[in-house]
């Protein structure tokens, strides 16, 4: 795994920031933040599967979902304690996410996009209709139960599971399984050609993914209190989720959480100017321009500002 | 029993009209075009425009959108397709940034509300004690002439046929002397017409809204994916079941579910048999 | 005991038949030159065996064992590996993690928890003639030559002990084919068995003991490799003679 001082340095400083953050920043900062912390939760879980084995899910909206409905449903309509409600919800995500997602990872490239986005669209058309008495229809599911009170607590929830769950997926992906799965998106053939079964390390990155999203999606709604259809399985939030990873820089730990805080408090920044829809229109045509710009994300665009200053000096 | 089958015959051409467009660009870069269902709203809103806002004449208006749809698929093809060398995942990601941009360009000029389009021919025919709109009925036939021209181009001009040649292998087309730049350019400027035609008279069927472009692109996908990669016939026969299917949900079960078996055929097919029911096996 | 046994092996696509009837023997520590002219179904023969492509009919047996129907890891889990024409590597690894993932055992844990053999991957990396300090350079970087001396290391990676080499020669120079047949002379001498296809028919002789040879997926002759290359039937399809 190859661990080295600097990197636990590394790894201090940035919890060592995120902590001190309430000290720095308004309530209303820091309700931004929290956003950006579960975004880049949902965007760290994309990473995994899409980022590294070049699979595209449009699905993803579909898997956190699932973790928010069911830890909604088991809460209040059955009353269990959110202790248990919420490791329910990502064994339900994980679940929910194999029966309907696996088969589809024997197909490849656009058609495995087209399934997820199409799954995702089913459940949106679903949900409101199906057990309504449980879902709450189109109108939701509201007054969950609270995990913490004041934004200084949530934001130290929001963060302290961002950064655990970032923490995990740096070190699994500085495994040789992280190197597989990297190598799965660069040549499956030849992956396979090597000897490993694909199948098996594709369905164990999804796994791994979902369980992230359905643990960033209960978590979610508990904070948000209430949840709607329309508000996750929308592809406005694919939108926000995918962009955040490509714009931070996709197969890299750092790059979504980066990209999900640039993301979101571009849109905060942009609010003064821009109070209507036009935001969102600058939003888009900055998250299109970069993205020609510099497909690797604001990642590569740092590391080769970085290569520059370095050889400056030398 | 009469109301369904004419209902599922509109509808379903209709369907193969939207669907035609995002098969083209499909079956030529293997790109899953998001921003496909921009053209379609694009189209419906120029229409929209230039009809009922401005006064000018209808087929100003019809015209405007298919140039407008034209030039947006040529500009796409420009800014965005070319470079990023076509890679399929940067495309795909590319273009469903763009639709949410071209969704929020149209609430910016034209508001979050829904708006109805005046029909295209105002009027109703009772045929067979089914009652059906001029404006559907316009809608359809219109489809059919634009699918039968589609049809008759691609395999009677030597454009069609180089365009099918791309289609089938970019290099060999190369090879044997077609310039599969040209051809794609050319592909995507029809692919954006065709989907502007097809939201006029999507938007005529349904209403104008900024999220109207989802449902649109998601039929195309099913239709095409369903009915096999470039498959111009695979793509009627599917646009047919969908498009039944869904009449008959409607009429036997209940209007929420609509999309729902649509969604479930797009995911059994593409599990049990990838390559379409009519597409040909790809290795 | 075979290394491989290929019985009534048949391919087709369609109408097109790609692999008609074939069979042959591949004796555990030999070396044997597949040989025909373009499109003479030599790849589609290593595609069958590796389980990439699934043979219409007939059976393929290794080592005493049928492999017919399973997966392309679980045979190079037997240990049979292949080359591509076309090397394919993993481009924005380097060559050390290159040759890491065909190193991997085909286990999740052990990829997860294990550590890697890292003296292990740069002696592949030494045996087929790369620098140490070409261990750390990304595949994208590498020249042709060196692009299929990776795709060379990453099979031998995998702890195959048959290796079928497809056009193991093309793009490279004279020294890098003397280097690579050294190579495959030494292997030989350490018992592992090849199969292998080359245009280059100069620099496979002496690499083989035997040749077969084919056209349109057919067997025309079996022998060695003077024999084969007199035979009639190959003067007159492989060589336009005739």
């Amino acid at each position: 795994m190859n661990l080295r001082p600097h990197h636990f340095l590394l790894w201090a400083a940035f919890i060592a920031l995120m902590f001190a953050m309430p000290q720095f920043v308004g309530n209303g900062t820091l309700r931004t933040m929290i956003f950006a912390c579960y975004l880049a939760i949902f965007a760290i879980s994309w990473d995994i599967l899409s980022g590294r084995t070049g699979y595209i899910s449009f699905g993803h909206p579909f898997l956190v979902g699932i973790g928010a409905y069911t830890t909604a449903i088991l809460t209040r309509r059955y009353g269990f304690p959110v202790e248990a409600s919420i490791p329910l919800a990502v064994l339900f995500t994980m679940i929910g996410g194999l029966i309907v997602l696996l088969p589809a990872l024997r197909i490849k490239g656009s058609y495995f996009a087209l399934v997820t986005l199409a799954v995702m669209e089913l459940m949106y058309q679903l949900v409101p209709v199906v057990r309504p008495d449980l879902t709450g229809g189109t109108r939701g599911i509201s007054r969950l139960p609270a995990l913490t009170r004041g934004a200084e607590n949530g934001y130290y929830l929001a963060a302290g599971l961002m950064l655990a769950i970032a923490l995990f997926a740096w070190l699994l992906m500085r495994t040789r399984l992280g190197t597989a799965l990297w190598a799965i998106g660069m040549n499956e053939e030849s992956v396979r050609g090597s000897g490993l079964s694909t199948t098996r390390l594709k369905s164990f990155a999804f796994l791994v993914s979902a369980a992230i999203a359905g643990l960033g999606g209960a978590f979610y709604a508990h904070y948000l209190g209430t949840i709607t259809p329309r508000a996750f399985f929308d592809i406005n939030v694919l939108f926000q989720i995918i962009v955040a990873v490509l714009i931070g820089g996709a197969g890299t730990i750092l790059g979504p959480i980066i990209g999900a805080f640039f993301m979101v408090f571009m849109l905060e920044w942009l609010r003064p100017f821009l109070p209507g829809q036009e935001r969102f229109f600058v939003y888009g045509l900055i998250a299109l321009l970069l993205y020609m710009y510099q497909p690797k994300g604001i990642m590569a665009i740092i590391d080769s500002g970085w290569a520059k200053l370095r050889g400056a000096r030398t | 029993m009469m109301q369904i089958i004419i209902q599922g015959l509109l509808l379903s051409g209709l369907y193969a009209l939207i669907a035609m467009g995002f098969m083209l660009i499909f079956s030529i870069g293997r790109t899953l075009n998001l921003a496909y269902g921009a053209y379609i709203m694009v189209g419906g809103y120029i229409y929209f425009w230039l009809s009922q806002q401005i006064g000018m004449p209808k087929v100003v208006g019809f015209l405007g959108a298919v140039v407008v749809g034209a030039i947006m698929g040529l500009l796409k093809h420009r800014l965005i397709v070319k470079p990023l060398k076509g890679d399929p995942v940067a495309v795909e990601i590319s273009t469903l940034i763009l639709a949410v941009i071209m969704q929020s360009a149209v609430v910016l000029l034209f508001g979050d509300a829904s708006k109805i389009l005046l029909p295209i021919i105002p009027g109703v025919v009772t045929i067979s004690g089914a009652q059906v709109t001029y404006n559907i009925l316009a809608a359809t036939v219109m489809s059919w002439v634009i699918i039968l021209a589609l049809y008759a181009f691609i395999r009677g001009t030597h454009t069609g046929r180089a365009m099918q040649a791309v289609s089938m292998d970019q290099k060999g087309a190369a090879i044997s002397g077609v310039d599969p730049d040209r051809i794609n350019m050319i592909t995507w400027a029809i692919s954006g017409g065709l989907g502007a035609a097809g939201g006029v008279f999507f938007a005529s069927y349904t209403q104008l809204s900024p999220t109207m472009w989802v449902a649109p692109v998601i039929i195309s996908v099913a239709i095409v994916i369903v009915g096999g990669i470039g498959s111009i016939i695979g793509t009627l026969i599917v646009a047919h079941i969908i498009g039944f299917l869904e009449i008959i949900v409607v009429a036997v079960w209940a209007p929420e579910l609509r999309g729902v078996f649509t969604m479930l055929l797009i995911i059994g097919v593409l599990i049990m048999r990838p390559q379409g029911l009519f597409g040909r096996e790809e290795h | 005991m075979n290394a491989l046994e290929i019985r009534n092996l048949v391919k087709r696509f369609g109408g097109l038949t790609a692999t008609n009837d074939l069979s042959f023997d591949l004796a555990q520590g030999e070396s044997l030159g597949l040989i025909g002219p373009n499109g003479a179904g030599k790849t589609t023969v290593f595609s069958q065996i590796m389980g990439e492509l699934r043979q219409t009919s007939g059976t393929i047996t290794f080592m005493g064992e049928e492999i017919s129907t399973l997966s392309t890891p679980d045979r190079i889990a037997k240990g049979v590996s292949r080359t591509y024409q076309v090397p394919r590597p993993f481009a924005d690894l380097s060559v050390r993690e290159n040759i890491r993932v065909g190193l991997m055992p085909d286990s999740l844990r052990a990829m997860i928890f294990g550590t890697g053999d890292t003296a292990r991957e740069g002696e592949i990396a030494q045996s087929v003639g790369f620098a140490t300090a070409d261990l750390d350079r990304p595949a994208t970087e590498l020249a042709m030559g060196d692009l299929r001396k990776l795709e060379f290391a990453r099979t031998l990676a995998t702890g195959a002990k048959v290796l079928l080499l497809d056009e193991v020669f093309a793009g490279l120079t004279t020294g890098e084919i003397a280097m690579i047949a050294e190579l495959i002379q030494d292997l030989r001498q350490r018992g592992f068995t090849f199969l292998m296809v080359s245009h280059d028919l100069p620099a496979m002789e002496p690499l083989i003991d035997r040749a077969i040879a084919i056209e349109r997926g057919t067997l025309l002759a079996n022998g060695s490799f003077k024999e084969v290359l007199a035979d009639h039937a190959v003067r007159a399809s492989y060589l336009g003679e005739g």
